[in-house]
C-alpha cells in the first residue's frame, strides 16, 4: 500500500475535470433514485398511512358506540334484574303453592292451557282455587305476585263467594315465560 | 529481460483514492436511498394489511352492536311486558277493592263475578232503597248498563242480583 499511496497523488492534485464528472454523476444517480424509487412511495405512503388512520378513526368511533350500548345494557339488565330473572326462572307448581300458603288456606291449582303469547313469550294458564278469611288476603296476594319469582298476573274471571267465616275463590292466573329457544 | 528504467517498475493503481472515495460516497448514498425505499414499501405494506385488519375488526364491532341492540330490544320488550303485568296486577287488586270499599255496611255480599267487562254482584240489603242509593249509583257511574233484580226472603230482606257491563273493551278497572 505504501508503494501506491507514494505514486497516487490524486488526492494532492485534484483532478477538476474528474471531480466534475463524479459530481455530475452523483447528482444522476441521486436524482435516479429519487425519483424512481422514492417520490412515487412517499406518495403511496402517504395515502397508505391515511387510509390507515382513517380506518382506526373509524373503528374507534364505532368502538365507543359499542361501549355506549354495553353500558346501556349493562343498566337495563341492572334496573330491571327483578323482571328478567323471574321471565327465565321455570314455574314450579309446588313453589306457586307454596307462595299462596301465606295468603290462602286451600289453594289448588289446574292447568288450563299453554301457548304461545308472541314468538317470544309463551303463556301456562292456571285456574287457581282458594279460600281465605278476608279479602285483603287477596289484595296482598296480588300485591305478592308481583314480587314473585315468576310473572303471573291474576286474571279474569274471578269469582269470589262468601260461605260462612270464609270466602271461597276462584280465579286464572297466566304465568309469563320466554320461549324456550331464547331463554 | 532488458531494464529501460533506472527505478523499479510500481504498480500503477488501476482506480486512483480521489475516485475510490467518490466510488465508496456514490455507493454507501445510493445504498442508502434504496434501503430508504425500500423501508417506504415495507411501511405501505404493513399500512395496507393493518388498515384491512382495522376495517374487519371494526366490521366486527358493528355487527356486534346490532346483536346488542336487537338483544336490548328483546329485553325491552321483556321489561314492557313485565311492568305492564304488575300494572295490570295493581290495577286488579285497585279495583277490587274500590268495589268493596263501594260497599255499605248495611248489605252484605254473597258473591262477586268479576270478568274482563262484567260485574256480577249477589247479596243481601234490608230494603230496596238502601241498595239503590248506595249502592246502584256509584255503579251506575262505572258501569255503561246496570240491571238489579230483587228477591224478597222471608226475613224481609232482600237478595239481589246486580249485572253490571262496560260497554269499552278496555275492561273493568274501577
Amino acid at each position: 500500500m505504501d508503494s501506491v499511496n507514494k505514486t497516487d497523488r490524486s488526492l494532492e492534485k485534484i483532478n477538476y475535470v474528474k471531480l466534475l464528472i463524479f459530481l455530475v454523476v452523483f447528482i444522476f444517480i441521486i436524482l435516479l433514485l429519487i425519483s424512481i424509487l422514492i417520490l412515487p412511495n412517499i406518495k403511496k405512503y402517504r395515502v397508505a398511512r391515511g387510509e390507515f388512520n382513517q380506518a382506526m378513526v373509524h373503528k374507534t368511533r364505532v368502538q365507543s358506540v359499542l361501549n355506549e350500548r354495553e353500558k346501556e345494557l349493562k343498566k337495563l339488565r341492572l334496573d330491571n334484574w327483578k323482571i328478567f330473572s323471574a321471565f327465565k326462572h321455570d314455574f314450579s307448581e309446588e313453589e306457586f303453592l307454596a307462595f299462596t300458603k301465606q295468603f290462602f288456606n286451600k289453594v289448588s291449582l289446574k292447568e288450563v292451557k299453554q301457548s304461545s303469547y308472541t314468538k317470544e313469550f309463551e303463556i301456562y294458564e292456571l285456574n287457581v282455587t282458594s279460600s281465605l278469611k278476608t279479602p285483603i288476603k287477596f289484595y296482598q296476594f296480588l300485591n305478592g305476585l308481583n314480587h314473585y319469582n315468576n310473572i303471573i298476573q291474576a286474571d279474569f274471571p274471578i269469582d269470589l263467594k262468601s260461605n260462612g267465616n270464609l270466602i271461597y275463590s276462584s280465579f286464572k292466573i297466566k304465568v309469563y315465560g320466554l320461549t324456550p329457544k331464547k331463554k | 529481460m532488458v531494464r529501460y528504467s533506472f527505478i523499479e517498475p510500481r504498480k500503477k493503481p488501476l482506480v486512483s483514492s480521489f475516485s475510490k472515495i467518490w466510488i465508496l460516497f456514490i455507493s454507501f448514498v445510493s445504498v442508502l436511498l434504496i434501503l430508504f425505499g425500500f423501508f417506504l414499501l415495507f411501511k405501505i405494506h404493513s399500512y395496507k394489511t393493518d388498515a384491512i385488519k382495522t376495517k374487519n375488526s371494526r366490521i366486527l364491532l358493528e355487527k356486534k352492536i346490532n346483536d346488542k341492540d336487537a338483544y336490548m330490544e328483546y329485553l325491552l320488550r321483556q321489561k314492557s311486558l313485565g311492568e305492564e303485568i304488575y300494572t295490570r296486577n295493581t290495577l286488579l287488586k285497585d279495583s277490587i277493592k274500590n268495589l268493596f270499599d263501594l260497599v255499605p255496611d248495611k248489605i252484605t255480599l254473597n258473591r262477586v263475578i268479576i270478568k274482563k267487562a262484567s260485574l256480577v254482584i249477589y247479596g243481601k240489603t234490608p230494603t230496596k232503597d238502601t241498595f239503590n242509593f248506595l249502592l246502584s249509583a256509584p255503579l251506575k257511574s262505572i258501569f255503561s248498563t246496570s240491571n238489579t233484580m230483587f228477591y224478597l226472603t222471608n226475613s224481609g230482606w232482600y237478595n239481589f242480583v246486580s249485572t253490571n257491563k262496560i260497554a269499552s273493551t278496555d275492561g273493568f278497572s274501577e
